[in-house]
């Protein structure tokens, strides 16, 4: 007993003690990304294709001569604003020196991640709808839903890329080196490439997002602007861009952008929400053979998400095309195969595996998250860096995978509100990560997963097996999640592949060679 | 956590020869107790709003816990418990989760007594045993943290009647998480990580009561809360990073003629923060070895 005694006393203590000691230290882990040399600064950029506005139809104002005395003056500035930095100076222009589109795309999934969920029922039982007059109030506007998402980084990415490309053609018609070549008494806290600095590329990248961001969320201008003015700041304490370079980046993201917002502003969101076609859609879907329809499984009933964003303007081919690649309808209720997938279901519910579960979370995605398009921005995002891509390469790799996540995202959502086709959870299967609301066929996880992995397969040969596995796995995720069927799933893929291969094609015809 | 039923009261062991009281197991002799326990809420607070969710209707988080507690010797105690929980709701789609929580181990030390008042320093921990989802909530059975414990305990006892009075105030340290995701929204930001930063934890507790040889009466009122933290977001599910605070009453019953007792618990959430409205009630079979 005494044996028994010591050792209980030991190992309390013992245990007591190392959890204190482990359980200290708070800060969460984050991989931090820095800056790099290009490995190319891709100096025919400015002969790219772009989506929206062609740099022909910009202007920029011709900058100074290197030896005139406005020159010599913003170099004197620059000089006295770089030399001794603050940490949080010091911290701004590390963070910024990661490469402008990657943060601004990380900025826009974080806003997407604050805005993406769904209202809540009122007293009465009734869903408010956001509004954008009024978007910091409950409930706040956007709901930044998957589609949502996926039409904002679009046009976020869109523009960030148009406007670099008319960068890229001006910084080689005007040829202004970089301060610290032109004085090498100035300090450079980033990498300097062969790339001319005027207009700034930095510059040119928070102004362009800066437009999009705030129409796209309206109540984070305050943010969005003390984002702009933090960059723009970062680059001078960094000795990269005098001020008349960041000037004049701003007003060609500016120009950019604002053509950009016409094609947003008449592109069919408006009516992606009118939920006055949902009965017209059902009788549509019967007629064609859906023998049991898709309800809101939510209490109150939900009405579902934007039932019209299947109208939403395509990016990379026409409605003809969508109609042409739609696929054949989902397995009918009562069916063999419909069995056997909803038995895969059923087993599942009682038997999913530890690893079967962390698939499902690690794709889950779903309510304050930055959405399936945001999960894989941020995979493009971080394969460029790694690739150490140019700005403007790395806005051309943002823009493929964004606008072919935007037409997946069209696509799918055509697909489901054309068949109607019901969840698990109307058989009576119970969800690990939550039910979407909004009909099963096919998943949108497996339609933005197939687009974006064939897209990034393409631009990444090298890691082309690496995607593929990871748009099967986000695809299969959703089966092991029991809320879809695998028929939603395999099909959603295949489309999602289809889809893909548009913007590939797009990519091979830009003009880059790449 | 969080709106899964405070699990961080409901587990601590709820029968004589707790971490929360002035009792001791006599020198050479160890008591076992299996206890069940149930906790259901329909009310919850998101953030410090109070709500209904028509899809979880009323959730309950079950368990039953294996316990020993050991004489080490009259002043020294020590106390170990192992609970296997399971979760459901009564509507909506949410799938319930099971499986075994996480072993707690405590020392209790009677530092100080003299004329009934007695001061006592009581050091815990607990770590899981299971890979259970931690952020699955309102479902999951934990929050994954291991976790470690300090507490001073004070304790008047009238000699003749039984009657006491126990003051009880703690800390708690919670180590960092890793979930399955590698990217999740605390703080009203993105965090690109599977770490979660669970917040460190205080708590305190008033119990007035009757100790007689065979029999033990108490009502108490506890008060938990998390010392940082952020809250459950507008119409979201809550999150192993929020800020969780509970006030609560109760009672307590001992019945213990000799070798075998039983104890009975009963408390209600009044006011939370992050949590769920609970009701927890929880019923122990005791048996004592030696020491009568």
């Amino acid at each position: 007993m005494k044996s028994l005694h010591k050792f209980l006393l030991v190992s309390g203590l013992t245990l007591g003690a190392s959890v204190m000691l482990v359980s200290c230290d708070k800060t969460v882990d984050e991989f931090q990304r820095v800056a790099y040399t290009p490995a190319s600064v891709d100096d025919k950029a400015g002969t790219w294709k772009t989506y929206l506005a062609a740099p022909t139809d910009l202007t920029l104002a011709a900058p100074t001569s290197t030896t005139s005395a406005e020159y010599v003056a913003e170099l004197n500035n620059l000089k006295s604003v770089s030399t001794t930095l603050s940490r949080e100076q010091q911290e701004a222009v590390v963070y910024w020196g990661a490469g402008a589109a990657y943060r601004w795309n990380e900025i826009a999934r974080e806003l997407a991640a604050r805005y993406n969920l769904a209202p809540a029922s009122n007293a009465a039982g009734v869903y408010p709808v956001p509004s954008a007059a009024d978007p910091t109030a409950d409930p706040k506007f956007p709901f930044a839903n998957p589609p949502y998402t996926a039409r904002m980084l679009a046009h976020l990415s869109v523009a960030q890329y148009d406007a670099l490309v008319a960068a890229w053609k001006f910084k080689y018609q005007f040829n202004r080196s970089a301060p610290s070549k032109v004085d090498a008494t100035v300090r450079a806290a980033l990498p300097v490439s062969a790339l001319p600095t005027y207009p700034s590329e930095d510059a040119v990248v928070a102004a362009a997002s800066a437009v999009i961001l705030k129409a796209m969320f309206p109540g984070e201008v305050a943010f969005i602007d003390s984002r702009v003015a933090e960059h723009r700041a970062s680059r001078l304490w960094a000795g990269m861009n005098v001020e008349s370079e960041l000037l004049a980046g701003a007003d060609l993201g500016s120009q950019v952008a604002a053509k950009v917002m016409v094609r947003a502003r008449a592109d069919g969101m408006s009516g992606a929400n009118n939920q006055t076609l949902t009965a017209g859609m059902v009788t549509a879907a019967k007629e064609r053979g859906q023998t049991e329809v898709w309800l809101s499984q939510e209490s109150p009933v939900r009405p579902p998400m934007l039932p019209n964003y299947g109208a939403v303007q395509l990016w990379n081919f026409d409605r003809a095309t969508l109609v042409k690649i739609r696929p054949g309808m989902a397995p009918q209720p009562g069916s063999d195969q419909f069995k056997k997938e909803l038995a895969e279901l059923q087993d599942m519910q009682k038997n999913q595996t530890r690893e079967q579960a962390r698939i499902a979370n690690y794709w889950s995605d779903g309510a304050g998250s930055y959405t399936p398009p945001g999960h894989w921005m941020r995979a493009a995002a971080d394969a460029a860096h790694e690739a150490k891509y140019s700005e403007v390469r790395m806005a051309r790799t943002l823009a493929l995978v964004a606008t072919t996540l935007a037409d997946a995202a069209i696509c799918c959502w055509e697909t489901k509100f054309y068949y109607y086709t019901p969840r698990p959870q109307q058989f009576g299967v119970k969800t690990t990560i939550g039910l979407p609301n909004f009909p099963a066929y096919t998943s949108g996880h497996s339609t933005f997963s197939g687009a974006a992995a064939t897209v990034l397969g393409s631009i990444f040969p090298e890691r082309a097996a690496e995607f593929d596995a990871k748009a099967k796995e986000a695809s299969e995720s959703r089966v092991y999640g029991m809320i879809h069927f695998r028929s939603d799933c395999e099909t959603g893929l295949t489309c999602g592949k289809n889809i893909g291969s548009y913007a590939v094609a797009r990519g091979k015809a830009d003009g880059s060679g790449l | 956590m969080g709106l899964l039923a405070l699990c961080l009261i409901q587990y601590t062991p709820s029968w004589a020869q707790m971490p929360h009281d002035a009792i001791y197991m006599p020198k050479k002799s160890v008591c076992f107790a299996g206890v069940y326990g149930k906790s259901t809420w329909t009310e919850y607070w998101e953030g410090s709003l109070k709500r209904e969710n028509f899809n979880i209707g009323t959730h309950t988080t079950q368990s039953v816990m294996g316990m020993a507690a050991v004489g080490v010797s009259d002043r020294v105690n020590v106390i170990v418990g192992l609970p296997y929980v399971w979760t459901g709701t009564s509507a909506g789609n949410l799938m319930g989760q099971r499986g075994l929580q996480d072993v707690s181990g405590w020392v209790k030390v009677k530092l100080a007594s003299r004329e009934g008042l007695s001061l006592h320093g009581i050091a815990g921990g607990s770590m899981p045993v299971s890979r259970y989802v931690p952020d699955f909530l309102p479902m999951s059975i934990g929050i994954g943290a291991r976790t470690a414990t300090g507490r001073l305990l004070t304790n008047y006892t009238h000699p003749t009647t039984g009657l006491y009075l126990t003051i009880h105030g703690s800390y708690t340290w919670r180590s960092n998480i890793n979930v399955d995701r590698d990217a999740y929204q605390a703080d009203g930001r993105v965090y690109n990580s599977h770490e979660v930063k669970v917040p460190h934890g205080s708590d305190a507790g008033l119990r007035l009561g009757i100790l007689r040889k065979k029999w033990q009466a108490e009502v108490f009122g506890e008060r938990m809360a998390n010392l940082s933290g952020d809250n459950i977001r507008r119409n979201d599910m809550p999150f192993p990073t929020n800020n969780m605070q509970a006030t609560m009453i109760g009672w307590y019953a001992k019945f213990q003629p000799r070798y075998v007792g039983v104890n009975v618990r009963m408390s209600n959430v009044i006011d939370g923060l992050n949590m769920g409205k609970s009701q927890s009630l929880s019923v122990g079979l005791l048996y004592q070895l030696g020491g009568l």
